[in-house]
């Protein structure tokens, strides 16, 4: 290509993808503007600037939409049933990535791990309705931390295992030579050297609980336990719509994740694109 | 420490080596049971559900194949299947297209790439409610921006989730833009894990970029492809959040896919047997789907180790 031909062409990349960022970027402005703005601005027409910022908003999903409960409980909800999972995926991982198991246990784990990534949650929630109303789970943050507990044990399995297969056997075999028992040495040796790729899992499970709105929404029917997906669920189903704190609301659903992804970025991009293949 | 010495540690005794041999099994079990309770068990639970007949949310006892029966000889069930077909059929073929050319922009040698590539995925992050409060703020027949954008370009003021059309195909607008992140990331893994070799070789021969893409670039990508196509296919089917917080499956009956109608069916008419009667049809359907992304995962994973 000549020099000319080849400036063109990168001329015509970098706008290309200058419209995809503006596409991708510019609703979450439009968020972000109207919850900055007076109730007399956003009707004032289109504006791509608040004329009088104001966090009257935020003040006011604290203050009248509890706003602090749902923060909290989602909090709650995913540092636990994140925590657990961890704990026992990433056990299971490791009985898959170094043990040769009987009966293909090993393939069939693997595939049951696979089906509970891909059913769709609509499926589960008429069940788990039924049984946790049987067990009075019903509203409560122990309900949901262990349905996603479980849920999110599936994916920590199947990203853990590719990530725990990448270790040499040797380290771990010379630890054990050493006179450390397999749980030692796994504890001891094998996770600091997997903890990238359990950083990367934990970032996905979390992004998944902190999201997750179906099951959540049929679980839970007060902010005794609902989560901020539902809290901004309950404010887009007003039939008097309050724009501005409904924008803050998405904003507060949104931030947490945003700033995540911007901070750990790379672990981030990892731990989404493992999560989805492998 | 001897070699001999390390021996004995590992497999000395019978009642040693039965332990050892358990270990695997002992670390397996609490993660597939936690998995089983809320996968295996609501799946189940369900199925014996769709054979119940339920009033007011009461299991009145056995209803045999009823729900069937009367899912089957309902219209608004085909008709909530046609539409999720239809929302699919229409979504999942342009998020590829789009991402797969975003993928091939973005794999190159780019300045602030890491930064491109982290900003393209962010509208798949967020909630899909957050996603749904996005594009009602965008929508809004009174403080959106979508009303004044259609009328500076002379095609009036559309209303856009007040009539019926526009408002099926502004939820796969909405679609789109909080899913072809996802094909454009795993594209841009597919891409970037391609030997370089045959292309360089291509160009070298004189082919030109498009001929190099289509004989070379596309056939080593089909694996990564099919795998993406799949599971974006397989969510999509499942879609609820956005829908429940824009429309409800409204207006009238066109935006109503299938799971919005099964929520309907289960939790605002509390026939929770119905409800499962519908997924667990929609279940059978999908296994084949999901075997074939199992197929297509197995295939990949091998090629690529």
């Amino acid at each position: 290509m000549s020099p000319r031909r080849r400036r063109l062409t990168g001329a015509a990349i970098y706008g290309a993808l200058t419209v995809a960022i503006f596409v991708a970027l510019f609703p979450f402005w439009w968020m972000i503007d109207t919850s900055l703005k007076q109730p007399v601005d956003i009707f004032a027409g289109v504006s791509l600037w608040p004329q009088h910022i104001t966090f009257h908003n935020y003040g006011r999903l604290i203050h009248e939409y509890h706003f602090d409960s749902f923060l909290v409980n989602s909090i709650v909800i995913v540092a636990a049933s994140v925590a657990i999972s961890l704990v026992l995926g990433t056990l299971a991982a490791y009985a898959l990535a170094r043990f040769k198991l009987r009966f293909g246990v090993d393939r069939l784990s693997l595939y049951a791990v696979l089906l509970v990534r891909m059913l769709p949650g609509i499926l589960l929630v008429v069940p788990l309705y039924i049984v946790l109303a049987k067990w009075g789970l019903l509203n409560t943050r122990l309900g949901l931390i262990l349905i996603y507990a479980g849920l999110n044990t599936s994916f920590v399995i199947w990203m853990m295992q590719s990530f725990l297969e990448d270790i040499p056997r040797d380290i771990e075999e010379a630890a054990m030579v050493d006179g450390d028992s397999r749980l030692s040495a796994l504890r001891r040796v094998v996770i600091p050297l997997a903890a990238p790729g359990l950083i990367a899992t934990a970032i996905f499970a979390v992004i998944a609980t902190y999201n997750d709105f179906i099951i959540a929404l049929t679980l839970t029917s007060t902010p005794v336990a609902q989560t901020v997906p539902v809290g901004v669920s309950t404010l887009i189903g007003k039939i008097q719509i309050e724009w501005g704190p409904m924008a803050a609301a998405g904003v507060v659903g949104a931030l947490p994740i945003v700033l995540f992804a911007l901070v750990v970025q790379r672990h981030f991009v990892r731990g989404l694109t493992l999560g989805a293949v492998k | 420490m001897s070699v001999a010495s390390a021996e004995i540690g590992e497999g000395g005794t019978r009642g040693w080596r039965l332990r050892a041999a358990a270990t695997p099994y002992v670390l397996l079990v609490p993660a597939l049971l936690a998995l089983a309770a809320v996968s295996l068990y609501p799946i189940f639970y369900g199925a014996r559900a769709s054979l119940h007949r339920y009033r007011y949310g009461i299991d009145m006892g056995s209803a045999g194949k009823q729900n069937y029966v009367d899912v089957f000889h309902d219209p608004v069930f085909w008709e909530a299947i046609k539409t999720t077909a239809k929302y699919v059929v229409i979504a999942v073929p342009i998020e590829t297209l789009l991402g797969l050319g975003l993928a091939l922009l973005v794999a190159r040698e780019l300045r602030f790439v890491s930064w491109i590539r982290v900003t393209l995925i962010l509208p798949m992050t967020i909630a899909p409610v957050v996603v749904g409060v996005i594009f009602r703020l965008l929508y809004a027949s009174d403080i959106g921006v979508a009303n004044p954008l259609f009328e500076k370009l002379g095609l009036g003021t559309p209303n856009i989730l007040a009539r019926e059309t526009s408002a099926f195909l502004g939820l796969v607008a909405v679609d789109v833009w909080e899913w072809t992140p996802l094909l454009f990331l795993i594209l841009l893994a597919g891409l970037t894990s391609l030997p370089q070799d045959p292309l360089e070789a291509a160009e070298v021969d004189g082919a030109s970029r498009v001929q190099a893409f289509f004989h070379h670039t596309l056939p080593l990508l089909k694996p990564v492809l099919l795998v993406a196509i799949t599971l974006r296919t397989i969510d999509a089917v499942g879609t609820f959040d956005q829908i429940f917080v824009l429309t409800k499956g409204g207006p009238g009956t066109s935006t109503q896919l299938i799971s919005i109608y099964a929520y309907n069916t289960a939790f605002t008419f509390t026939q929770y047997g119905q409800a499962m009667a519908m997924l667990i049809a929609l279940l059978a359907c999908l296994l084949l789907l999901m075997a074939a992304a199992v197929h297509f995962m197995r295939r990949t994973s091998e090629a690529v180790a």
